[in-house]
């Protein structure tokens, strides 16, 4: 079976990374998925023979970003043992579309979903007390998991091959996706907390009115629910606030 | 000394609208860490932490997942930010009332990052016969450049909607200044917190948890009564 370098390798890794530059509604992440698999399919392939392999990796695509690697490397060894002349178990076609949806489900619960609100709660909690690090600390704790994933994922696929489901399969990443929501949403009830607390202290207000914040949630929640814009929900919170504001003073001399 | 200021947020616009979809995706395109980048830049590092703090939770709940385009919070937080830091030294405003009306007058262009953002994926299906006969002709090393071109759509994308609401907030902040400054100064405190609980309730709404309302109103309440009683 043909090798390939560690540079080579590199070089697909981090055409991974601009994966979706040329991203369209037609194909999605087709131009991008070719873009990195390119330099491979140049050293297996001959002129002639890769116009027709190249054909199977210019189509429709589309994954998770962070999970695309992964998907990648298993192509990569599926690639590498079609040009030593063993045809694999599954068409590279049939496997891209095989594992793209699904991996683009669980990442976009486990990375949007829940990865990137509860990384934001806490770079949030961090910000409303003035400390400058929160920026840092939310890249630091929203990158970890993701790079850790593009990287091993790449590797552990382009050793593993049509094997390398298993490996996201062992991470049981939908319930690790539900876990990280349900944090994010307990700390979001800590910020909000936090927010309110903060403000109320500072107004000099009974506390006891804090807890009139979670009905107030609730009710944006239910008409975000509803089809609301955030947009809308924001000039109807700050129209509220400030016709408040026009009639009196401020808002806190209508609280006791 | 304005223009060399809103250079700087046009190549803060630049990058951190690349990393929003088409290249790394390490989220220094999130509002939290563009502004206070921005901030940083421009030397005013507070003011772009307050800008990042409201913005970043809006739309968290808008996931951009397949053909789905959210309103462009990153140029809102960017542009922003240099609004507040930039157009302010020149009007001689400063403050978080300031911020506020900068930040409510930039929001509702971000959904202009929308169009730009459709505009640049759809220029990059025109692409796509084209490309489709560079591989009949085996020129794969023109493939590549049209995919690299596709950055730059992106790009332009990005600098575009960063453009469009620097130019909206440079036309209407002088003229709304003097109407709305006077209730933002009483109000400000209370916006401050209105914009993250907000966002934080359109994630409520959206997020798809079983007994998410009880979890946030246990938490919620248990972390109120522990600042208040401890």
């Amino acid at each position: 079976m043909p090798k390939l370098g560690k540079w080579k390798l590199l070089q697909v890794w981090l055409r991974l990374l601009l994966l979706q530059g040329s991203w369209n509604f037609e194909r999605l992440q087709g131009g991008g998925w070719f873009y990195a698999m390119a330099p491979v399919l140049r050293v297996l392939y001959g002129e002639k023979e890769m116009q027709r392999i190249a054909r199977e990796h210019v189509g429709y695509f589309n994954t998770h970003p962070y999970l695309a690697p992964t998907v990648a490397g298993a192509v990569i060894r599926l690639e590498l043992e079609r040009a030593a002349g063993k045809e694999p178990e599954i068409g590279i076609l049939d496997f891209k579309e095989m594992v793209a949806a699904p991996y683009a489900a669980v990442g976009d619960a486990l990375f949007w979903g829940g990865l990137r609100p509860l990384a934001a709660g806490i770079a949030l909690l961090l910000a409303a007390k003035g400390l400058v690090i929160a920026p840092l600390v939310f890249l630091l704790l929203f990158n970890a998991l993701p790079l850790w994933f593009r990287i091993a994922g790449f590797l552990s696929a382009y050793e593993l091959g049509l094997q390398s489901v298993g490996f996201l399969q062992r991470r049981n990443l939908p319930d690790l996706a539900i876990r990280t929501k349900e944090m994010a949403v307990v700390l979001l009830g800590g910020v909000a907390a936090f927010l309110v607390f903060q403000l109320l202290e500072s107004k000099q207000k009974p506390l006891w009115l804090g807890f009139l914040a979670v009905p107030a949630v609730l009710l944006c929640g239910y008409l975000a629910r509803r089809g609301i814009s955030t947009l809308m929900l924001v000039f109807l919170s700050s129209g509220l606030i400030l016709i408040c504001s026009y009639f009196s003073a401020d808002v806190a001399v209508w609280l006791p | 000394m304005i223009g060399a200021e809103l250079a700087i947020g046009a190549g803060a616009a630049l990058v951190c609208g690349l990393d929003r979809i088409a290249a790394l995706q390490i989220m220094i395109s999130r509002p939290i860490v563009a502004a206070p980048l921005v901030g940083w830049l421009l030397g005013d590092v507070a003011v772009g932490l307050e800008i990042g703090l409201m913005v970043e939770l809006l739309w968290q709940a808008r996931l951009p997942v397949g053909a789905a385009i959210p309103p462009d919070d990153t140029q809102v937080s960017i542009a922003g930010t240099v609004l507040a830091v930039s157009l302010g030294k020149l009007l001689g405003q400063s403050g978080l009332e300031y911020q506020l009306l900068c930040l409510l007058i930039a929001l509702p262009f971000g959904k202009f990052g929308q169009f730009f953002d459709r505009f640049a994926r759809q220029y990059n299906g025109r692409k796509i016969a084209q490309s489709d006969r560079w591989l009949e002709n085996g020129q794969f090393y023109a493939m590549e450049r049209a995919h690299r071109m596709g950055l730059c759509c992106f790009a332009l994308a990005a600098v575009g909607t960063y453009l469009v609401i620097i130019c909206g907030g440079l036309v209407m902040i002088p003229l709304l200044a003097p109407l709305l400054l006077p209730s933002l100064e009483v109000s400000a405190e209370w916006l401050r917190i209105a914009l993250p609980l907000v966002g934080i309730s359109v994630v409520l709404g959206t997020i798809n948890v079983s007994r998410a309302l009880t979890l946030f109103g246990a938490s919620f309440g248990m972390a109120f009564l522990l600042m208040w009683l401890v």
